[in-house]
């Protein structure tokens, strides 16, 4: 299933801020992302399904919007 | 009106906040921890709108490169404390209020005894090792903290630690559990920053603060605010609906006094001697050392003393160049020679004494600044 996908920060100059990801899970969309992308593998970033943060893997769904969000810290 | 103050005259003409927001502010006690970028714009508002008591904590000096951004500075003020010159500023600004100066690095061994005597919190550092340590003081002491960071053209806001609209409480470590190490984030000295942001991002915090204050409108509760101020973009995610390890946060005041926050940032190595420019200076001038900058070619300020230059980039290639037994490293920050050192140590063990500039640079400049003051 493709899922739409947005990064932000650190995250986004390296998967470019909105992309088409395959996975009918969080998990399964998590190793499409690494195998496309094997920078993020160590980056640190939290998922958010439809804006709201997930931390466990979870279905995902046709339409469901995926948020890729690194830390800031710059102040 | 009883208490009526022209200065708030403006407040007091608000519908749904009048004479009686007016007085929640200035019975409020609020700390703000770090005067840099959004430190400014959140003291300066928040004095102004007559917060009765404002907290500056803060131990870093004003430097050139500061001005940019950190609007309550002057080029006259250049090599002068942050916290005191604020102070000042601010002080005839609104010398209606009090405003206490705290002109110490923030560490788990101060944090209780500052942080106990304030309502809310407003985090304005620019590092993971104080975001963590206020995170969990805030928690413990069970404040409410405002949150703020930048990157790039982005900056992102929350309010922690606040139970008004839910009976959970939400802190940073829903989101991020663990501090990232320093390799898998950049930070803004690197990455540089375009000085309007920090003035953005600043003054929401301050929105956030006197609606937590006066219960006006909706506070981002539980949510993370991400604001990109090149297409004004806005994306609110709701980080209230995980649950969080309660064991990552130290248990009581002694558990967290003895908790180090940059060992966690892996900030601090064993075995690699972290140097203050006094001593770097020295060391630079031993004829057994050999100091390293790891930064790329070209960038700048130059170093001005004997070095030679090995970027990080190349670091892993040219190891075996390295002969000496004192190695010195040092960056723009402190981040890619701390990295660097790890480096050297993997490879080389405890053949060779490795050390490195903390606060890089930067801080080597400051601590020249300082002394032509």
């Amino acid at each position: 299933m493709e899922i739409k996908i947005i990064s932000f920060g650190q995250i986004a100059e390296i998967t470019g801020k909105e992309l088409m990801g395959e996975g009918t899970d969080l998990d399964s969309l998590k190793l499409h992302l690494i195998q496309k992308f094997p920078e993020l593998s160590d980056k640190k970033f939290a998922f958010a399904v439809n804006k709201k943060l997930v931390q466990e893997n979870i279905n995902l769904n046709q339409n469901d919007v995926v948020a890729l969000m690194p830390p800031y810290s710059g102040g | 009106m009883e208490n009526y103050n022209e200065r708030y005259a403006r407040h007091y003409s608000l519908s749904d906040f009048g004479f009686e927001g007016q007085e929640k502010l200035l019975q409020a006690k609020v700390l703000v921890i770090g005067a840099g970028g959004l430190g400014c714009p959140v003291l300066q508002y928040l004095v102004a709108a007559g917060i009765g008591t404002v907290g500056i904590v803060d131990h870093d000096y004003i430097s050139l490169s500061n001005l940019q951004r950190q609007t309550l500075y002057s080029t006259e003020d250049i090599g002068k404390m942050k916290a005191e010159v604020a102070s000042i500023k601010l002080q005839k600004l609104n010398p209606e209020i009090t405003i206490k100066t705290y002109q110490v690095e923030l560490t788990s061994k101060n944090a209780w005894n500052i942080i106990s005597e304030y309502d809310i919190v407003v985090d304005c550092t620019d590092n993971f090792a104080a975001r963590y340590l206020i995170n969990d003081a805030c928690v413990l002491l069970k404040k409410p903290f405002v949150f703020g960071a930048i990157y790039k053209y982005e900056g992102q806001v929350a309010v922690f630690n606040s139970n008004l609209k839910s009976n959970k409480k939400i802190n940073y470590r829903h989101l991020f559990p663990n501090p990232p190490k320093p390799e898998e984030v950049q930070n803004c000295n690197e990455v540089g920053v375009l000085g309007v942001l920090p003035g953005m991002i600043g003054m929401m915090q301050a929105n956030e603060v006197i609606k937590l204050i006066t219960g006006l409108g909706e506070i981002l509760d539980g949510k993370l605010l991400t604001f990109n101020m090149l297409n004004y973009e806005t994306f609110i995610m709701d980080i209230s609906n995980e649950n969080l390890n309660e064991n990552l946060i130290p248990q009581n005041k002694e558990a967290f006094e003895v908790t180090n926050y940059e060992v966690l940032c892996g900030i601090s190595t064993k075995n690699i001697k972290e140097l203050n420019p006094d001593d770097f200076i020295e060391q630079t001038l031993n004829e057994n050392t050999l100091t390293i900058d790891v930064r790329e070619i070209n960038e700048l300020p130059k170093a001005n003393f004997k070095h030679i230059q090995i970027p990080l980039s190349e670091l892993n290639e040219r190891l075996s160049e390295i002969k000496e037994e004192h190695i010195v490293l040092f960056c723009q920050s402190g981040k890619r020679s701390l990295k660097a050192a790890e480096i050297l140590m993997e490879y080389f063990g405890n053949q060779k004494k490795i050390s490195h500039l903390k606060g890089g640079i930067i801080a080597l400049q400051k601590r020249k600044n300082e002394q032509s003051n």
